[in-house]
């Protein structure tokens, strides 16, 4: 899929994750929009949208507090005591952390959290689509 | 812009579904990502692990759940028999009851302070009194009026058995109706001349010139008998006479007229002769006392008393003229 749309500059989006090549595209080269595939240019738009208004930075601020209210968190630190004890207290990295917690971080997130957030991206999209 | 808004608007929803679930799950992720820094970096710092207990301290402060024992373990109620010693008497007061005691005792307060200065003026009368005074204070006790007065019969204790003793007692008299003037006495525990003396002396504090307990019939036969008919010496006379409202004088005066109450007479004479009396007296007594020197010497039966006393000092004067006046009225009488 995109290799289709980075004709000319491949090699600088090589270095960066998905959504950053979107933002680049849209940044720096306004004048290849016209040529981009609808839904790229759609969620390059929301990205930016998001980041504009701030409401990227409000999502992540309720969803930490929606975490730690529900105790995610608190289940979170004892997986990583486990994935530490695992490992050893020295030999630990981010990286190990980061692989081992994500996908119980993402299961575990409660079903309300889930919902409420989705309530508000959808009420967000909704509000900035008309 | 407006190009793109036209996608979204369309009814493709998976579409729309799938972009919302994408900034979902971004948001988890980055949420996890920040818990991950945040946890690594408490490894790294060696904060992570303080917020829960080790075994040791778990045992250590394990939660005792037994009868008879707080939670720690501790047998509780144990200060409730404590007893303190009181520093100002020595007892032992339950704990509890010491700080009720402790006022009481060193006599903060309102009450606790009257009845601990009414206690210690007690104490000290018991120590300080000869036994035979010690009935008197008791009993006035129950109608004596300020605090100072408690401790005042000790000081006068002394002297009051002095002045029982006929001689020497009449400038311990005087003294003392003095001092009884200013803090007030137990009027009860006075012989009936005390109360005399003291009598004229509150009645007439402002002290008359003239001793208020004889007529002037008296005076003026005193002075005949001792000067004869010239006057020089009376005003030295007149002089002397008011400095003698004590004991002696009083007794004196007492056996003559026992009928008459003692208040009476003293307060009536001292009313009328006082204030009359004043003003020439003075002018007699200056005037008399510029030429009085020579004549004295040479004058009638008492002449030897008069030069001792002409030649004595002032301030001896009241004493030998007091001693001397009544052996007088003695050979009047």
């Amino acid at each position: 899929m995109f290799p289709r749309f980075t004709f000319n500059i491949t090699h600088i989006t090589g270095a960066l994750t998905p959504w950053c090549r979107f933002t680049v595209f849209a940044v720096f080269f306004p004048s290849d929009l016209n040529t981009m595939n609808k839904e790229a240019r759609l969620k390059a738009t929301i990205n930016q949208k998001l980041t504009e208004t701030g409401e990227r930075e409000r999502l992540k601020e309720l969803l930490r507090a929606k975490l730690t209210e529900c105790g995610w968190k608190d289940q979170m630190k004892a997986q990583c005591k486990e994935v530490i004890k695992e490992k050893g207290l020295e030999h630990v990295t981010v990286e190990d952390l980061v692989v081992e917690i994500t996908p119980k971080g993402r299961a575990l997130v409660p079903d309300s959290v889930k919902k409420e957030l989705l309530q508000r991206i959808r009420a967000f999209l909704t509000q900035h689509a008309s | 812009m407006k190009m793109e808004e036209m996608p979204l608007s369309s009814p493709d929803n998976t579409k729309l579904e799938a972009l919302m679930h994408d900034i979902y799950s971004e948001l988890v992720e980055d949420a996890c990502l920040g818990l991950c820094f945040e946890v690594h970096r408490a490894v790294k710092q060696g904060y992570f692990f303080l917020g829960e207990p080790d075994q040791e301290s778990m045992k250590e402060f394990e939660i005792v759940d037994q009868p008879g024992v707080d939670i720690f373990g501790q047998v509780f109620n144990q200060w409730k028999n404590k007893e303190c010693e009181c520093p100002n008497c020595n007892r032992l007061i339950a704990a509890s009851r010491f700080a009720p005691h402790l006022e009481k005792c060193l006599g903060m307060g309102r009450n606790s302070s009257r009845i601990a200065s009414r206690r210690l003026a007690r104490n000290n009368m018991s120590k300080s009194e000869s036994d035979q005074e010690d009935n008197d204070d008791l009993n006035d006790n129950d109608w004596s009026y300020g605090a100072e007065k408690k401790g005042e019969p000790n000081q006068n204790s002394p002297r009051r058995s002095k002045s029982l003793k006929p001689k020497n007692g009449e400038k311990v008299l005087v003294k003392r109706s003095k001092y009884n003037h200013n803090t007030g006495i137990s009027y009860e525990s006075l012989g009936p001349e005390e109360v005399r003396s003291l009598l004229t002396m509150v009645l007439c504090p402002s002290r008359s010139q003239r001793c208020p307990q004889h007529t002037d019939e008296q005076r003026r036969a005193v002075r005949v008998f001792l000067l004869g008919p010239p006057a020089l010496h009376s005003a030295e006379l007149e002089s002397h006479s008011f400095d003698i409202p004590d004991g002696q004088m009083s007794r004196l005066q007492w056996v003559e007229s026992p009928n008459v109450s003692p208040s009476d007479s003293a307060s009536s004479k001292a009313s009328t002769n006082h204030p009359d009396s004043r003003r020439p007296k003075k002018k007699k007594t200056l005037s008399l006392n510029s030429g009085g020197g020579s004549g004295g010497l040479t004058e009638g039966s008492g002449s030897s008393a008069q030069s001792s006393l002409s030649l004595s000092s002032r301030k001896k004067k009241p004493k030998l003229s007091a001693a001397f006046i009544s052996s007088i009225y003695d050979d009047l009488n």
